[in-house]
C-alpha cells in the first residue's frame, strides 16, 4: 500500500467543521478588522516603498530571529522553537490541505518526508512551549510578566500540538501501517493504545477536540498576544523606512497623536520585558517602564478606536475592562529620557521614544499636565532661545579672553562652523567643553568661526518633549543663519544639537522645494577630533599615566552610531590605560539628564540615574571618567559629589582631557 | 457664568540689565523680552479653571498698545474665548486709578458674574487698579485671593493675610477679586495652542470709542505723576571671604548665625 494519510477518516457531518471552521476564520477576520480600524486613525508619516532591506530584515528577524537572539539565546533559542514548530505545522496544513482539494501529491516517499518533518517541527513547538512555561513560571525570568493571557495563549498551542499527535498515534494504533515508524512521534503515542478496538471508539471524539482547539486558536489570535505574528512582520519591515515630517500647521486638532506605524508598532509588542530590562529609568526605580507605556497606550487607542464603540454597553464594558489594568497615567512619559536603550533591544522595534515623544506632543498642546519646573524652562526657551534664562549678551560669554571669530560679523562663513549650543555656552561647567574645544582647534590651525550672539537654539530641547511649533520655529531661525552666512559645514559640542541637525532637520528640509533646501554637514566634535588625529594635526606625545573610562553619550552613541571615534583619540594618548565600564557602547547607560530631564525636576526614584551610571565608572578603578556631551557632563559631576567620590574620580569632557594631554593651558597661557 | 479677566504685558526683567532713558521718566524697553503679568497668568488660570467647572464665556481684557495683543493671544490659547485690547498707548503715565478709568469704560457695558485682576503689576506695582475699578463698578471685591470656591450666587474665597494666616470670605456675585500668585498652577501655552487660536479676531477699541476726554488719559488724568525712575545704588555690605575650603565655610557659618538667620 502506497504511504498516504485518509483524511477525515471515521469523522461524520464533516460540513460542521467546515462551518466551524468558517465562523473561526470569521472571528479572526473581526479581530483583524478591529486592529486595522485602529491603525487608520493613525497620522499617515510615510509611504511604503519596497525595500530589499526591509524584505531581508522580515527573513532575518522574522523568521531567523536576529534580534531575539540578541542578548538571550535561551529565550532566542526556545522562541525559534515555537516559532518554526508553529510555522511548519502551519505549512503542513496548507500542504495537506492543497493536497485533499486540489491535487494529491502526498503519497509514498513524499508523504513519508511530509509526515517525518511534522512529527519535527510539532515536538519543537512543544518543547519550546515546555521550555517557556519552565522560563516564565519555575526560573521566574524577573522581566517576565505572569498575566492570564501569558498563560492560555502557550497552553492552548500546546494542547493543540499535543492532541493532534495523540489523534495520530491513535489513527497508527488502529491502522498499523508499515510506514508508522517514519511518524515516529505518532507511533510511540500509538504504543500506549494496546486495544485499537478501543481506541478507534474514541478517535472521532479526540478528532473533535483537536479540531476545535485548533480553530479556537485561529479565532484567538488577534485577540490576545499571538497578534504579534502578523503586526510584528509589518514592524520589522517598517523599520527602517524614513519618517516623514508632520509640519504643526498640517496638523487637525482631532488628529489622532500616534501614526500608524506608532499604533503597528505597539500591537508588535509581546510584554517580553527586555525594555524593562534596561530602561535607566526603571532601573533607578521611577515608576515607569516602556512596557506599561506600550500597553497603556494600546489599550487607550482600543477604547478610543474599537469599531463596537458606537454601541454603549460595550464601550462600557472594554472602558471598565482596560481602566481596571491601568497602571499608568499620562504624566508618567516625562519620565522617559529617550535613551532610546528600549529601541535598541525590542525584538520588534518597537520605538517608544518616538511615541512618547508624540504623546508629550499632546499634552504640551494641552498644557496642563506639564511639569512646573519643565513649563518654566520652555517658557524661557521661548523667551530666550534658551533654557538657562540668559540673554543674548551672556550667550558669547564663554570665550572670556580667547578671541574666537564671529561669523556674524562677517559676510559669510569661512570654513567650519563651531555650535557651540545653548547648554555649553551658559553652564559655567560646560563652558570648559568650549573654551577646551575651541583651544584645541586654534592649536591644531583648524580655521573656525562662532554664530556668537546670534546663535540660536537647535530646536532639540522643544523636539524631545513635543513642543514641535517650537521646534519648527527654532529649526527655521537656524536654516535662516545657515543660509545668510552661507554655512555648510558644521561641528557641535552636544550630541543633541549633532542629532537634531542630522536626523530631524532633513525630514523638515524634504518638505520644502529643492531650491529652498539648505545641505550641510554636520559632525560632532568627537569626530572632527578622531580626523584632527588621524591625519596627524594633533600629536599626542607626553605621556599621561592615567586610568580612564569612557561614557557614551545615549545621543552620540545609540542615537548615531558614533562609538570608536572619541575611543580613538583618548587611546591615541600615550600612557592612558582605557577601562571599559559594565554598561558601555550601544549598551551604555543614560546619564539621567537626556530627553529635557536635565530642565525637569527630580522625579520620584530610588536612586538617582547618574548615580548608578558614577558607581559603574567607580568600579572600573579609573581616575578619569570621560565623556561627550554637555550634559552627561553636568549630570555626572553632579552625581560625582552627591556620592562622595570628589577626592577619587574626576570627570572630564574630552576636549578637557586632550586640552590636558597635549598641556595647552600652558602653552598659550589661556585659561 | 461669565467671567473678564484683565490682563497685561509686562517686561521680563528677572535676568535683564535694566536702563533707564535720560529723563528718567522711564526703563528702556527695547532689549526686553515682553510677557504676560505673572498674577494675570493665574488670573486666567482660574478663571479658565472655573470656566471649565461651570461653563459660560470668558472675555480677556487689556490696555495697552499693538503688541499686547501677544498677552491676549496666550489667554485665549489658555482657554479665554473673546479679547477685547484697548489700543491706547496714552495710559503709559497714568496712575492706578487713571488705568481703572480706561479698564472700567470698556467693562461696563459687560455683562459678567466675576471680575478678575491679577493683585499686582510686577511693572508698576500699584497693586490698586482691580480695587478701583471694582469701586468705579459698584461691586463687591476682595484682594490677595489664593482660593475660590463657587455657590449658587455667592462664592466662597480665600485671602492670604501675614504670617501664613488666610481669610475665609463669603462674596455675593458679580464681584472683582485680584488673584495672588501660587492659587494654581498655570498651564504651559504652545506655540501649537497659540497656532489654533490664531484665527479668534481680537475686538479692539480705543479712548475715543469709549468717550474718554485727553483730561482723563495719562499724566493729566492721573493724581499721583512719578517724578523719577532710578536704579538702585550699588549698596555696600559685600564681602569676599578668602582662606582655605573649611575656613570659608567656618566663616559663612559664623555670618549666618551673627544674623541672625539660625
Amino acid at each position: 500500500m502506497t504511504p498516504s494519510r485518509t483524511s477525515y477518516w471515521l469523522i461524520q457531518h464533516v460540513w460542521v467543521f467546515y462551518l466551524l471552521a468558517a465562523l473561526a476564520v470569521g472571528v479572526f477576520l473581526f479581530g483583524l478588522v478591529i486592529h486595522v480600524s485602529v491603525w487608520i486613525k493613525g497620522i499617515r508619516r510615510q509611504k511604503i516603498p519596497f525595500s530589499w532591506r526591509g524584505i531581508s530584515n522580515l527573513f532575518l528577524d522574522g523568521v531567523f530571529g536576529r534580534r531575539i537572539f540578541k542578548g538571550d539565546i535561551a529565550a532566542g533559542t526556545m522562541h525559534i522553537l515555537i516559532l518554526w514548530g508553529f510555522l511548519g505545522l502551519f505549512m503542513g496544513t496548507v500542504l495537506i490541505s492543497v493536497d485533499y482539494w486540489l491535487f494529491h501529491f502526498l503519497s509514498g516517499s513524499v508523504y513519508i518526508w511530509y509526515s517525518t518533518c511534522l512529527e519535527v517541527v510539532g515536538l519543537m513547538l512543544m518543547i519550546g512551549i515546555v521550555w517557556s512555561l519552565i522560563r516564565r513560571y519555575l526560573q521566574r525570568v524577573p522581566r517576565l510578566e505572569r498575566c492570564i493571557e501569558d498563560f492560555t495563549v502557550v497552553i492552548l498551542l500546546f494542547a493543540v500540538a499535543l492532541s493532534g499527535f495523540v489523534v495520530e498515534g491513535i489513527r497508527l494504533a488502529v491502522q498499523r501501517p508499515e510506514w508508522a515508524k517514519w511518524s515516529f512521534a505518532g507511533h510511540w503515542v500509538s504504543l500506549l493504545f494496546t486495544q485499537p478496538q478501543g481506541a478507534q471508539s474514541i478517535y472521532p471524539y479526540l478528532w473533535w477536540v483537536h479540531a476545535l482547539l485548533s480553530l479556537g486558536l485561529v479565532a484567538y489570535i488577534p485577540f490576545c498576544k499571538l497578534f504579534h505574528i502578523l503586526a510584528a512582520p509589518v514592524s520589522i519591515y517598517l523599520e527602517n523606512q524614513p519618517l516623514q515630517a508632520i509640519p504643526v500647521e498640517t496638523r487637525s486638532p482631532n488628529d489622532e497623536v500616534f501614526s500608524y506605524r506608532d499604533m503597528i508598532f505597539l500591537d508588535a509588542c509581546t510584554r517580553c520585558g527586555r525594555c524593562v530590562e534596561v530602561c535607566p529609568s526603571t532601573g533607578a526605580g521611577e515608576p515607569f517602564s516602556p512596557r506599561d507605556f506600550i500597553v497603556w497606550a494600546r489599550n487607550n487607542l482600543l477604547m478610543k478606536h474599537h469599531p463596537l464603540n458606537h454601541i454603549t454597553w460595550f464601550k462600557d464594558w472594554i472602558n471598565h475592562r482596560y481602566k481596571k489594568e491601568q497602571g499608568f497615567e499620562p504624566q508618567k512619559i516625562w519620565h522617559c529620557t529617550t535613551c532610546r536603550a528600549c529601541l535598541d533591544v525590542c525584538p520588534v522595534y518597537v520605538a517608544t521614544l518616538d511615541s512618547i515623544r508624540q504623546a508629550r506632543s499632546k499634552l504640551v498642546e494641552e498644557g496642563t499636565q506639564v511639569p512646573p519646573l519643565l513649563t518654566q524652562s520652555l517658557k524661557n526657551l521661548y523667551k530666550y532661545n534658551n533654557p538657562w534664562e540668559a540673554t543674548k549678551k551672556k550667550r558669547a560669554q564663554w570665550s572670556g579672553d580667547l578671541e574666537i571669530p564671529d561669523i556674524s560679523q562677517s559676510e559669510k562663513a569661512e570654513g567650519l562652523c563651531y555650535f557651540v549650543g545653548c547648554t555649553t555656552s551658559m553652564d559655567i561647567r560646560a563652558q570648559e567643553l568650549a573654551r577646551s574645544f575651541a583651544l584645541i582647534l586654534k592649536h591644531a590651525r583648524v580655521p573656525f568661526s562662532t554664530l556668537g550672539k546670534k546663535e540660536p537654539c537647535c530646536g532639540d530641547i522643544a523636539r524631545r518633549v513635543g513642543e514641535d511649533g517650537l521646534f519648527e520655529k527654532q529649526m527655521e531661525d537656524c536654516i535662516e543663519l545657515f543660509q545668510r552666512y552661507e554655512i555648510h559645514d558644521i561641528v557641535t559640542s552636544s550630541p543633541h544639537c549633532f542629532h537634531t541637525f542630522r536626523n530631524e532637520y532633513p525630514a523638515f528640509q524634504a518638505l520644502k522645494p529643492p531650491e529652498e533646501q539648505v545641505e550641510f554637514r554636520v559632525r560632532h566634535f568627537t569626530q572632527l577630533l578622531r580626523e584632527l588625529v588621524a591625519s596627524g594635526s594633533l600629536k599626542f606625545e607626553m605621556p599621561l599615566n592615567v586610568k580612564v573610562t569612557y561614557h557614551d553619550p545615549c545621543y552620540l552613541g545609540r542615537h548615531n552610531q558614533v562609538f570608536d571615534d572619541p575611543r580613538d583619540v583618548i587611546t591615541a594618548i600615550p600612557g592612558v590605560q582605557m577601562m571599559e565600564m559594565a554598561h558601555n557602547r550601544a549598551d551604555s547607560l543614560c546619564c539621567g539628564g537626556g530627553g529635557d530631564r536635565i530642565w525637569q525636576e527630580d522625579l520620584d526614584a530610588d536612586v538617582k540615574m547618574s548615580e548608578i551610571r558614577i558607581r559603574e565608572a567607580e568600579d572600573t578603578g579609573a581616575e578619569i571618567l570621560i565623556t561627550a556631551c554637555p550634559l552627561c557632563l553636568i549630570m555626572l559631576e553632579d552625581a560625582r559629589k552627591t556620592t562622595g567620590l570628589e577626592d577619587s574620580l574626576r570627570v572630564m569632557d574630552l576636549n578637557e582631557f586632550v586640552v590636558m594631554a597635549l598641556d595647552l593651558h600652558k602653552r598659550t597661557g589661556l585659561e | 457664568m461669565n467671567i473678564v479677566v484683565c490682563v497685561r504685558q509686562v517686561p521680563e526683567v528677572t535676568d535683564a540689565e535694566l536702563e533707564i532713558n535720560k529723563e528718567g521718566t522711564e526703563i528702556l524697553r527695547e532689549d526686553l523680552e515682553m510677557d504676560i503679568n505673572e498674577w494675570d497668568n493665574y488670573a486666567v488660570e482660574e478663571a479658565v479653571r472655573i470656566k471649565e467647572a461651570h461653563g459660560g464665556k470668558l472675555t480677556v481684557i487689556t490696555l495697552g498698545d499693538e503688541d499686547s495683543e501677544d498677552v491676549l493671544r496666550t489667554s485665549l490659547a489658555m482657554g479665554a474665548d473673546e479679547a477685547i485690547l484697548i489700543n491706547e498707548e496714552g495710559f503709559e503715565l497714568s496712575d492706578a486709578a487713571g488705568i481703572a478709568q480706561g479698564i472700567y469704560r470698556a467693562v461696563r457695558d459687560l455683562s459678567f458674574d466675576l471680575l478678575l485682576t491679577g493683585v499686582q503689576c510686577s511693572d508698576d506695582g500699584w497693586a490698586q487698579v482691580g480695587l478701583i475699578l471694582a469701586e468705579f463698578l459698584g461691586l463687591p471685591y476682595a484682594s490677595l485671593v489664593v482660593g475660590i470656591e463657587i455657590n449658587e450666587g455667592t462664592m466662597t474665597v480665600r485671602r492670604e493675610l501675614e504670617s501664613n494666616t488666610e481669610e475665609k470670605l463669603q462674596i455675593p456675585m458679580p464681584a472683582v477679586l485680584t488673584i495672588q500668585t501660587g492659587i494654581n498652577s498655570p498651564r504651559y501655552v504652545s506655540i501649537m495652542g497659540i497656532q489654533k487660536v490664531r484665527k479668534i479676531e481680537i475686538r479692539e477699541t480705543n479712548s475715543g470709542e469709549l468717550g474718554l476726554s485727553e483730561e482723563e488719559i495719562g499724566l493729566k488724568g492721573s493724581s499721583v505723576a512719578s517724578q523719577k525712575l532710578s536704579l538702585p545704588p550699588v549698596g555696600e555690605g559685600a564681602e569676599i571671604l578668602e582662606g582655605s575650603l573649611d575656613e570659608i565655610c567656618e566663616k559663612t557659618a559664623q555670618i549666618v548665625r551673627d544674623k541672625g538667620v539660625i
